[in-house]
């Protein structure tokens, strides 16, 4: 076939081009013989060429449904500043406070094991409301309710994993910012066994 | 006229002498019936016909098929079709040629103009043709905006390719199904409340520092360009209200005569409705009416950031 011999590169070039955008991808199913690919567009071909795995989505979107009558308004959920407005402001309190607490080892070099601490405690708050957010982003209680539950408390027991983890390596180590020190040699000839 | 058909078939089945064959008015010189040599049916009903013999080719002007114009713009539409009563089939990218020197400035124009002309089976929604009314809302070459305020580029190279409204439910072709939409839009309760009657009984008035709070909001014509822009309503339109609803959330918040306002921050006040808005800035940039979505719920943050 003469899309097989194209060098992969240039397939690349032609699965990534716009004419590729005919084909709906949620459309195209995983497993097909390239003879009925081939019918239907070369350019599915040469992406079936290209890809080793199927294509799956993940939560592909369903078939439409309206609550109620049209007329009818959306629903309002209740209100909830917990996981609203206070969540927001504590997750832009927790970012903001990080900015000078990044900065001051650098000015200042290793402050104290407190301010160490401190700093690994914003961070490891500020990537669990992080997760969180892409976890509540992308799988919707109303759709997977198990899956939503499961990630939220995985994200909370990573949470507790690596907070040991950085305890352990504040007490019985040298610390994240002393760690940051020794890795962290702009210049010099790098030096893996220090 | 029934003895002159009969004369006529009389004719044809015996090859009557000339003499005796009746007609009415029959021309007599042979070169009149010169077009209708070596056919002798034509030479019998010609010369028995009241008619006279056509003026031959040579002695006419010849129209010539329709010659292209060497000025003509021709440029290529590539627009997307579905037809819903035939589920079984996928949509399809259907390709228009059009003169652009036949054709008005806007992507609008083009579409009619197909419409029109070319394709009546082409569905697609529009009114107002300035801009006021949200109708024809597209994805024109990769933005949302509305056809009737999108120029056609004029470089007849490019080719346009216009979708409907991206991650929407389509009706037909271009039409896409905006009632979850609109649903949102009518839970935000996007009209004056009040408890109060005004004091002087007659009007709710406003000073003109306050009105202005309400320029770059009151605008908004509801064409969910924005909201259907917004990756997180792609992924949330359920529960998010997305960019068009807010803006419009924050008109009545930040409108001085409304005395609902806690109530209305309180609707958004939960980890969907609002918080699902990550500041990606689509919404500002697609506006077809220039306004600021963004701004708003960015407001409606900041507002909200310390009270319940």
């Amino acid at each position: 076939m003469a899309s097989t011999a194209l060098r992969p590169a240039l397939r690349q070039i032609l699965a990534a081009s716009p004419a590729s955008r005919t084909l709906t991808s949620a459309a195209l199913p995983a497993f097909r013989s390239q003879k009925l690919l081939a019918r239907q567009s070369p350019l599915a071909l040469q992406r079936a060429a290209f890809q080793t795995s199927s294509k799956r989505a993940i939560l592909p979107p369903l078939p439409q449904t309206i609550r109620g009558t049209i007329n009818d308004a959306a629903t309002v959920p209740d209100t909830e500043p917990s996981h609203g407005s206070y969540h927001w402001t504590m997750e832009r309190l927790v970012s903001l406070s990080l900015v000078p607490i990044t900065i001051a080892p650098f000015a200042a070099g290793s402050l104290s094991p407190v301010l160490d601490g401190a700093f690994i405690s914003l961070l490891i708050i500020h990537s669990y409301v992080g997760f969180q957010s892409c976890i509540t982003d992308y799988f919707p209680n109303w759709r997977v309710p198990f899956w939503r539950k499961f990630f939220d408390w995985a994200n909370f027991a990573f949470v507790g994993i690596v907070a040991w983890g950085w305890y352990e390596f504040e007490t019985n180590d040298v610390g994240l910012t002393e760690g940051v020190r020794r890795v962290w040699k702009a210049g010099s000839k790098v030096d893996v066994t220090a | 006229m029934a003895l002159r058909l009969a004369t006529r078939r009389l004719a044809l089945a015996q090859q009557a002498p000339k003499v005796f064959r009746r007609g009415m008015a029959t021309p007599t010189a042979s070169d009149t019936l010169a077009h209708t040599k070596g056919e002798p049916l034509s030479t019998i009903s010609e010369a028995t016909s009241a008619s006279r013999a056509p003026i031959p080719p040579s002695k006419t002007t010849t129209i010539k098929e329709p010659e292209t114009d060497p000025q003509a713009k021709i440029k290529t539409f590539h627009i997307y079709r579905w037809n819903p009563d035939e589920p079984t089939s996928k949509p399809k990218m259907q390709s228009y040629t059009l003169d652009l020197n036949k054709t008005g400035p806007m992507m609008l124009d083009a579409l009619i103009r197909i419409k029109n002309e070319v394709d009546p089976t082409l569905t697609f929604r529009r009114s107002c043709r300035e801009g006021i009314c949200g109708s024809c809302a597209m994805n024109i070459d990769g933005v949302n905006t509305l056809a009737c305020l999108c120029r056609i580029p004029t470089e007849t190279a490019k080719e346009s390719r216009i979708y409907p409204l991206p991650h929407t439910y389509v009706v037909k072709d271009l039409v896409p199904d905006l009632t979850q939409f609109y649903k949102q839009y009518k839970s935000i309760k996007p009209y004056l409340q009040r408890d109060t009657p005004p004091p002087d009984g007659r009007e709710n008035r406003q000073s003109k520092a306050d009105r202005r709070k309400l320029d770059g909001l009151y605008e908004c014509i509801l064409c969910a360009c924005c909201s259907t822009s917004c990756p997180s309503y792609w992924w949330n339109s359920e529960e998010y209200l997305g960019p068009a609803v807010l803006l419009q959330s924050y008109r009545w918040i930040a409108d001085s005569r409304d005395e609902k306002t806690a109530a209305r921050k309180d609707a958004l006040n939960n980890s969907m409705s609002l918080y699902r808005c990550h500041t990606i800035l689509n919404c500002s940039r697609t506006c077809p009416k220039g306004l600021n979505p963004a701004l708003a719920i960015a407001e409606i943050k900041k507002s909200m950031a310390f009270s319940s």
